[in-house]
């Protein structure tokens, strides 16, 4: 790709997010309201929290709160994952409940945790790591499922020891479905970060959206959420970026029963399954 | 690799029948097997479709356990998979691990039996180039040919070093010219590693043109309705040895033998 066609290709992705900004400009110039600040006055506003108020620290409770949290309900559910899709009765047996667990909306628990575990850290990762922990257990569970019958006889054939099995050949296999179990979660996490800091809590992004609205810094408030949307972009860009690593076969590999290119969402598809990289 | 001579690497079924399910519900697949593969011997197991030959195979590999009967490799009962016995399984495409490079895939099995890595990867190189794919350890299967693909199959049963290799309908699902060429490296790998070689196929020429021994599956739960010495000679040769009037006839009694069967039992 020459220089040229990189920054047609990079056009192509950013006209859009550049049109939006541009209207939102030029709406809240016009509009004057004291509830749509102007992006220059919350850029002014960010950039005042950052350096003057605690925004910074917020961040850093919260970043830290996330990624613990992420961390610690995937990997905990890949490993009951592997253990309840590697036995055709237990999956079973977990079904119905697993899809209670997974119905029930993990935000609706954040008052009881709080009640029970106080309002520190630890409840907040609790919360989210119980919310990751859901999506990416049931897409572990259905990646394992998914692995064609043969790749299993083939390693009992060849005496594969079960360490080794689940290690390079079901992992592997499951991985597809887990990173999207993971994009799920990703998302989730986001929502119980911020809804768990919101309800008690005197630090985070949630509680500075919260403080500062109640005091009506109207700009504040909109420069602590663009920091939440930022989050959550630095979250999915990094999910991608691993996932092309641990995925490059998946990704690579031409699809052989490739359904007709108009059916699935290619808007979404598009852009993360990007095989540039 | 392995040359085997004894009769103790002799792989023998005894009076085998194999049956799913239970009660009224049973359903006979095989009845009343016996056949031997000695050392060296290239044995093809030819049937029509449905004719259980998939399910023998499986019990042969300790895949499966027979209802009744006996698998034993020498002295040994085939209880589950042996180190002796390598498969190479029809379906390719799912057989090979699509994350794994073409070396690891060969060499994978070997990982379980806590061969150093360097030996391994030795071992993959070898068994690739025994099958005529020298440099492509480094790429994935699905960048190559349904032939091509195959060949790695194959060279995963051979740098797994087991005297027996098994084989079901291996080459079915690649073009005839790959076919041809599958067949000859078959043959090929029985004469320079002097393993045997054991293939199940529907196809009736490939069978006589594969075997030393053609065993004919027929029938409703499937009997060995023959078993036939090739009189063809080692040597084989696709156009030479598929021109010989003896290559006719045998391919004759074969189909013969198999219609008798399959009009009787109807």
């Amino acid at each position: 790709m020459n220089a040229y066609q990189k920054v047609r290709a990079g056009l192509a992705m950013l006209w859009l997010p550049i049109a939006v900004l541009a209207a939102a400009w030029v709406a809240t110039a016009a509009a004057d309201s004291f509830y749509f600040p102007t992006p220059p006055v919350i850029l002014e506003a960010l950039i005042d929290g950052f350096r003057q108020d605690h925004l910074w620290d917020d961040l850093v409770f919260s970043v830290r709160n996330i990624g613990v949290a992420v961390l610690l309900g995937s990997a905990a559910a890949v490993c009951v994952g592997l253990i309840i899709g590697e036995s055709r009765a237990l999956t079973h047996a977990t079904a119905p409940f697993l899809t209670f667990a997974r119905a029930t909306p993990m935000v609706a628990f954040i008052p009881i945790f709080i009640i029970t575990f106080g309002i520190g850290a630890a409840p907040k990762i609790i919360v989210i790591a119980i919310g990751v922990f859901w999506p990416v257990l049931l897409n572990t569970i259905t990646g394992i499922r998914g692995i064609h019958p043969a790749v299993r006889e083939t390693a009992v054939s060849f005496r594969i020891p079960k360490l080794l099995y689940l290690r390079r050949i079901v992992l592997p296999g499951a991985a597809p479905q887990i990173f999207a179990g993971l994009r799920i979660a990703i998302a989730v996490a986001l929502v119980l970060m911020v809804v768990s800091e919101i309800y008690g809590s005197s630090v985070g992004l949630g509680n500075y959206i919260l403080e500062s609205g109640a005091r009506f810094q109207v700009a504040a408030t909109w420069a602590g959420t663009v920091v939440i949307g930022a989050l959550g972009y630095g979250l999915s860009s990094a999910l991608i970026l691993l996932e092309r690593r641990v995925l490059g076969w998946h990704q690579e590999r031409p699809r052989k029963n490739s359904r007709p290119k108009r059916r699935g969402s290619p808007a979404v598809s598009g852009v993360f399954a990007s095989r540039r990289g | 690799m392995n040359n085997v001579q004894s009769s103790a690497n002799t792989l023998i079924v005894e009076k085998m029948s194999k049956s799913y399910g239970s009660g009224a519900d049973e359903h006979r697949v095989l009845e009343d097997l016996s056949l031997r593969v000695e050392p060296g011997e290239f044995v093809t197991i030819v049937g029509p479709s449905g004719a259980g030959k998939t399910t023998l195979l499986r019990c042969l590999s300790g895949l499966v356990a027979p209802t009744s009967g006996v698998v034993r490799y020498g002295e040994v009962p085939v209880s589950g998979p042996l180190a002796e016995i390598a498969v190479v399984f029809q379906d390719y495409r799912a057989s090979l691990m699509p994350w794994m490079t073409v070396r690891d895939n060969v060499a994978f099995p070997l990982q379980g039996r806590k061969i150093a890595k360097r030996a391994r990867n030795d071992a993959a190189d070898e068994a690739l180039d025994s099958v005529n794919l020298p440099g492509v350890g480094d790429k994935y299967p699905w960048q190559l040919s349904g032939g091509m693909q195959q060949r790695v199959a194959i060279a995963r049963g051979l740098a797994y070093s087991a005297p027996v290799l098994l084989m079901d309908e291996p080459f079915g699902s690649v073009d005839a010219q790959a076919r041809f060429e599958l067949e000859d490296l078959a043959l090929d790998l029985r004469s320079r590693l002097g393993i045997s070689v054991v293939v199940v196929t529907h196809d009736i020429d490939e069978a006589v043109y594969l075997g030393d021994r053609v065993v004919v599956l027929g029938g409703r739960p499937a009997r060995v309705i023959d078993t036939i010495e090739v009189d063809l000679g080692r040597d084989r040769d696709q156009i030479a040895t598929r021109a010989k009037p003896r290559f006719a006839e045998l391919r004759t009694q074969v189909m013969t033998e198999i219609r008798e069967t399959s009009i009787s039992s109807r």
